[in-house]
């Protein structure tokens, strides 16, 4: 419970499922509104089976933290869950596993989310929980208590998802310097000196900036109607006053292109299994969608998947590579990368990998991609849109995030019909434009500790 | 929960209802469909309409109708497995499931994976120790075009050279990264402390990778996929007399039975007396932890499944995270699970901490185990376990392909289409005798065995 998502996995959540108003019969659509103090709630209706999912989305995350306080987003996402007014530390746990429900946060750099899924009797009972917290959340500031064990749970954390992940570790290294003078530069989950010293001052402040119903997204998906919902949120989260301190304004920022060509590696004696990769300057769907749709199809038609360009030649063909590909992470606010990857087959060195990866880049990028892949590419991104419907929870993330980061719900219901209208032409000139020959790049390979295969 | 026949229209459907025979169940009712050639009982059940019919091609189905999406969730299984390969030819089965969806036909793999985007749907097959299935999603107005596919992998799957030769590349990296990957290495090192001499105790090595071949893939397909005992779960927007000569043609080509080995059951070894270490060199060490457990059928079954929820289950709300996580912030994580298959019941935990805390966790986790043993759970904590466990179950029910895996979980362990139905009751029936009486025979913490990954502290030998 309570944890962080890399950017991959935002990226990834987003660029695979921005989707789901298709040409199909029936016209599902999601009911929006705003509350008298700000709040905007957004119902997504799936009448299957009686249950619903109900999600209040913070906009702050890693990318609004202060210098030196890397980590504080996520860590006050764990302290959530602690004492308010009138629940005790651990309470909030207990009421909601006793009505049978699930429920769970998670911070990226762009927001932090808190849900509960639930039979739909209870949504009533879930916004009440979720408004007391808004509200009344105490922080605990005995220097042995609540806030200063948690922070040791989130280093144990950090331990878990970086520290004993090799793969982690080269990618948190080149993310920094990525986004080096951008506020993307600094992990999601903090870095372990700034965490340590992380206070529940830093917590109190925290929650007193950002933790108020107008910078907040109730988002309901499930058994339930606009009514319904206009209702019970009016009188749980209607009655809540604007804090006043909130001023809206985020530190996304322009990323400026890579100004140098850099290696990084990593060595670790638990890598059996060396990976090389590059990362180059990529587009967001939130700040540049035609682009973005346009280098999304054209990643997919150059490495995304067994069927792609790449993976045909340098897996297939050349037999040079156990898998390579090529993806962009598009979901967050600002850009993020487009990466090229391959890990190399048992015997071929990296210099003969990456070779052997540049050069069939170079040749599918001069021969230009066929009509037939890219119409395959751009029927499968849309129909994913009919796929998603199919988890409630899915439906609740999609449009939270994109929601969390400024997107309109309009931008969510024509991408089907956005990505299908990408052409052949944009989708390989959006592609050539990012591996451009005369652009820089970060080169990574994760290594075995003696660094030779 | 009400009785209803679903065929042939609505309006016929009630109108038939209202002649069910008195002697029916009441929520099961059955009618002949003549023109199909086939039966259809529909059983209403709380959580799910499931409407069971055996094809005209003899295929036994379960269907959840559901209109809303135009999608169908699809799962196909057969009750045997991975332990069905031949001694020096481990990985067989795995080997061959890989290829399924490898080329067929007239397609080679490329073909045949562009042909699946094409339409949208997705097919591909996997093997479990005891079970083989092939899952697929569609979208509906795809349907035929999709089963064609399928029956085309299923009556010609090519088991090129290309793929083959892929594959054995992949095994060789997995061969190699395994030997890192602390999950496999707790696993392994249970399996070599509890059953090594057992047929689950077996995996892939180099030579048994080398020993295989496209034939054996081919023999072992025909014995582990065919006509005879297959399961087929289904949730889409679909009736069975649109689903049924769709699942016929693409069995058509499957033999129409075979002899499969009985694995035999596993007998656990008695427990290690002190933690068995793995070195691996990271800064958290990985600790989990196992026991003798009972089988499904056991009248305990339930009653474990409510104590595992208040010991370790039960995320927040277990006494293991209240106590390492919340309490002493010693890991991000601690779970427990009363894991029982056919040939094998273990209760099983683990979670990670620094290496330095190792020691402390794991005594941590033993004075848990003793103060159950000791004191057992009290009255709230059954109520809460309870309330959870049966509150919580509609959430496995919210999306086709949740229904479809469900279902499929049902008959693979052979229970009743009223499953469903009766769960919450087991759980309910629960009483705190039991619980207790079950924690003092199962969760000594002599009963179990603990392994570690990693450089833990502290720990002797």
């Amino acid at each position: 419970m309570k944890y962080w998502i890399s950017g991959g996995l935002a990226a990834l959540t987003l660029s695979g499922g921005l989707s789901f108003a298709d040409n199909t019969a029936d016209a599902w659509a999601p009911e929006t509104f705003k509350l008298s103090n700000g709040m905007d709630v957004v119902v997504l209706p799936d009448h299957r089976a009686p249950v619903v999912t109900h999600m209040v989305w913070y906009k702050v995350g890693a990318v609004d933290e202060d210098p030196g306080k890397s980590g504080i987003a996520h860590l006050f996402e764990h302290v959530m869950f602690k004492d308010t007014d009138d629940l005790e530390d651990g309470e909030f746990d207990s009421i909601v596993s006793s009505l049978g429900g699930q429920h769970n946060a998670f911070t990226s750099w762009d927001y932090t989310a808190y849900y509960q899924r639930v039979a739909k009797q209870h949504l009533g009972q879930m916004m009440a929980l979720e408004a007391e917290r808004m509200t009344d959340l105490i922080i605990d500031e005995d220097p042995e208590g609540s806030f200063i064990t948690e922070r040791d749970v989130v280093r144990e954390e950090r331990r878990q998802r970086i520290d004993n992940n090799p793969g982690a570790v080269l990618q948190e290294q080149v993310l920094a310097e990525f986004w080096d003078g951008h506020p993307y530069e600094i992990t999601v989950i903090g870095i372990m000196d700034e965490v340590e010293a992380l206070t529940p001052q830093d917590g109190i402040d925290f929650y007193k900036k950002y933790y108020s119903p107008e910078n907040a997204i109730l988002v309901v998906a499930g058994d339930v109607s606009g009514d319904e919902v206009r209702t019970l949120a009016e009188e749980h989260y209607g009655q809540i006053e604007p804090s006043g301190l909130v001023d809206g304004s985020r530190k996304w920022a322009e990323v400026e292109p890579l100004t140098e060509i850099q290696e990084i590696t990593h060595s670790d004696p638990k890598v059996r299994q060396p990976v090389w990769y590059r990362y180059y300057n990529g587009t967001s769907q939130r700040r540049d969608p035609a682009f973005a749709y346009a280098l999304d199809v054209g990643l997919d038609v150059l490495g995304g998947g067994n069927t792609s360009l790449l993976y045909v030649a340098l897996v297939e063909e050349q037999k040079v590579a156990v898998n390579a590909g090529a993806f962009a992470w598009t979901g967050l606010h600002d850009d993020g990368p487009a990466v090229l990857y391959a890990t190399p087959s048992p015997g071929v060195t990296m210099e003969e990998l990456e070779a052997a990866v540049t050069a069939e880049l170079a040749k599918q990028l001069e021969a230009g991609f066929s009509e037939e892949d890219v119409v395959r590419v751009r029927n499968s991104k849309a129909a994913e849109a009919i796929y998603a419907r199919d988890s409630q929870q899915s439906m609740a993330n999609l449009f939270g995030s994109w929601l969390a980061i400024g997107g309109d719900i309009d931008t969510l219901m024509s991408y089907s019909d956005d990505i299908r209208s990408v052409t052949t032409e944009q989708a390989l000139a959006a592609v050539r434009s990012v591996f451009a020959d005369d652009n820089n790049y970060i080169e990574a390979q994760l290594l075995p500790e003696d660094g030779e295969l | 929960m009400r009785s209803s026949i679903l065929f042939g229209g609505a309006a016929f459907a009630v109108a038939l209802s209202a002649c069910t025979p008195a002697n029916q169940d009441d929520t099961n009712t059955e009618i002949d469909v003549a023109a199909q050639g086939f039966f259809v009982e529909v059983h209403d059940g709380e959580f799910a309409t499931i409407q069971q019919f055996t094809t005209p091609g003899g295929v036994s189905v379960w269907l959840v109708e559901e209109p809303s999406i135009p999608i169908l969730s699809l799962r196909m299984a057969w009750q045997a497995g991975e332990t069905n390969d031949p001694e020096g030819l481990e990985g067989l089965t795995n080997a061959m499931v890989y290829h399924m969806n490898e080329g067929a036909g007239e397609l080679d793999a490329q073909a045949f994976f562009k042909g699946m985007e094409e339409l949208n749907m997705s097919f591909s097959c996997g093997a479990s120790n005891e079970s083989t299935y092939c899952n697929a999603s569609m979208l509906t107005d795809n349907a035929d075009a999709s089963f064609d596919m399928i029956a085309l992998a299923f009556a010609e799957p090519r088991f090129d050279d290309g793929p083959f030769e892929r594959f054995k590349r992949e095994q060789e990296v997995s061969l190699q990264t395994r030997e890192t990957n602390p999950q496999y290495l707790a696993s392994r090192a249970r399996a070599d402390a509890l059953y090594p001499d057992h047929a689950y105790a077996r995996e892939t090595d180099a030579e048994s990778l080398a020993a295989l071949t496209q034939d054996a893939m081919r023999t072992q397909k025909d014995m582990l996929m065919v006509q005879d005992g297959m399961l087929v779960t289904a949730v889409g927007a679909m009736s069975p007399e649109e689903l049924a000569p769709l699942i016929d043609k693409a069995v058509s080509g499957l033999p129409e039975t075979s002899e499969t080995a009985e694995t035999s059951d596993v007998v656990l070894a008695a427990a290690a007396t002190a933690p068995v270490v793995i070195e691996l060199p990271q800064p958290q060490s990985l600790v989990t932890f196992a026991a003798p457990a009972m089988t499904r059928e056991d009248p305990d079954f339930y009653t474990a499944v409510v104590l595992n929820y208040t010991f370790g289950g039960g995320g927040f709300e277990s006494r293991l995270m209240k106590d390492l996580r919340v309490a002493k912030g010693l890991t991000y994580g601690i779970y427990t699970q009363v894991s029982s298959q056919d040939k094998i019941q273990l209760w099983t935990g683990g979670g990670q901490t620094k290496n330095e805390s190792a020691s402390e966790f794991i005594a941590g986790i033993k004075e848990n185990m003793s103060a159950m043993v000791a004191e057992g759970m009290t009255e709230e904590e059954l109520a809460a376990a309870k309330a959870y466990l049966t509150g919580s179950y509609p959430l496995g029910f919210d999306s086709n392909a949740k229904i479809a895996a469900r279902m499929m979980g049902v008959r693979l362990d052979e229970l009743p289409v009223d499953f469903f139905d009766k769960r919450n009751a087991m759980v309910e029936a629960v009483t705190l005798e039991d619980v207790n009486r079950v924690a003092a025979e199962y969760l000594s913490p002599e009963n179990f065995t603990f392994i570690v990954v990693g450089q833990p502290e502290g720990l002797d030998g």
